[in-house]
């Protein structure tokens, strides 16, 4: 079982000019990171955050799928945890239809909401709420298309 | 077994990754139990069960007592809290920078209109 963060929005522009702002460095710099992409399968790249404590900052990633302006595909670790970011471009009415998934958040969520946030562990463990952010995880049993994250290069 | 460093959040999500070492901190959340009994569910010998427990304990996702010749575990359940907000910080983190994308993208056209 893996689970997801997923997301989907649409853009009032062409699929090619999303796909600029998704694989341009400079772009993606405006409003990601700062990075050194380059969109070739197999080129790694770091995006640089601002630290934080317990973290450099620093998302050690490498290209897995390029398919313009379709879908790209990176894996993205960072803080030790593995996980794969894909974007996937539709042409749609509006523009573009935008999905996001970060995948690799491995069996946390059916996991949660069956013993945390079920009878069993109780509130007194995760008094938040969570259910509204385990709804826009991915299914449960899913197997994504997505490739498992490899970080053989930190 | 290799050690890992105590309490450090990587290896809570390691620890959490596992489905048997789920269903002991599901056993666990019963109340504090002797290895003996949290072997028993299981079709593993025990050695295998106390690696678990290991990676657990050193997770700081379980504590151990010790009484005579008797191992207790009990569940401790805050390490769990990080690996919400870890991934709640991606949420926010996403639909922030999907909001900054489109604004990225209604700047270009704005500029590539002021262009012509």
């Amino acid at each position: 079982m893996k689970t997801d963060l997923k997301f989907e929005i649409a853009y009032p522009h062409s699929p090619e000019k999303v796909w600029r702002a998704l694989t341009d460095p400079e772009a993606i710099a405006q409003w990601l990171m700062k990075n050194n992409f380059e969109a070739r399968v197999g080129h790694r790249f770091q995006f640089q955050a601002p630290p934080r404590p317990g973290w450099d900052g620093v998302v050690k990633c490498e290209v897995l799928e390029v398919e313009p302006p379709r879908r790209l595909v990176y894996s993205w670790c960072g803080g030790n945890q593995n996980t794969t970011v894909a974007w996937t471009l539709e042409p749609a009415a509006e523009g573009t239809r935008l999905r996001l998934e970060h995948a690799g958040f491995r069996g946390l969520r059916g996991w949660m909401i069956s013993r945390i946030l079920g009878k069993g562990w109780g509130s007194k463990i995760l008094k938040i709420n969570i259910p509204a952010l385990l709804s826009r995880w991915g299914g449960e049993g899913r197997v994504p298309d997505v490739p498992e994250a490899q970080c053989s290069h930190q | 077994m290799r050690r890992r460093r105590r309490a450090a959040f990587p290896d809570t999500f390691a620890a959490v990754g596992d489905p048997t070492r789920r269903r002991v901190l599901d056993l666990l959340s019963r109340g504090e139990m002797p290895v003996r009994q949290i072997a028993a569910p299981f079709r593993m010998s025990r050695p295998a069960i106390s690696q678990h427990l290991r990676i657990l304990l050193d997770a700081g996702l379980v504590v151990v007592r010790r009484d005579g010749r008797e191992r207790y575990y009990r569940l401790r359940a805050r390490p769990l809290r990080q690996i919400h907000d870890w991934v709640a910080h991606y949420e926010r983190f996403w639909q922030g920078k999907l909001k900054a994308l489109g604004a990225y993208l209604d700047e270009e056209e704005k500029a590539k209109v002021r262009k012509r």
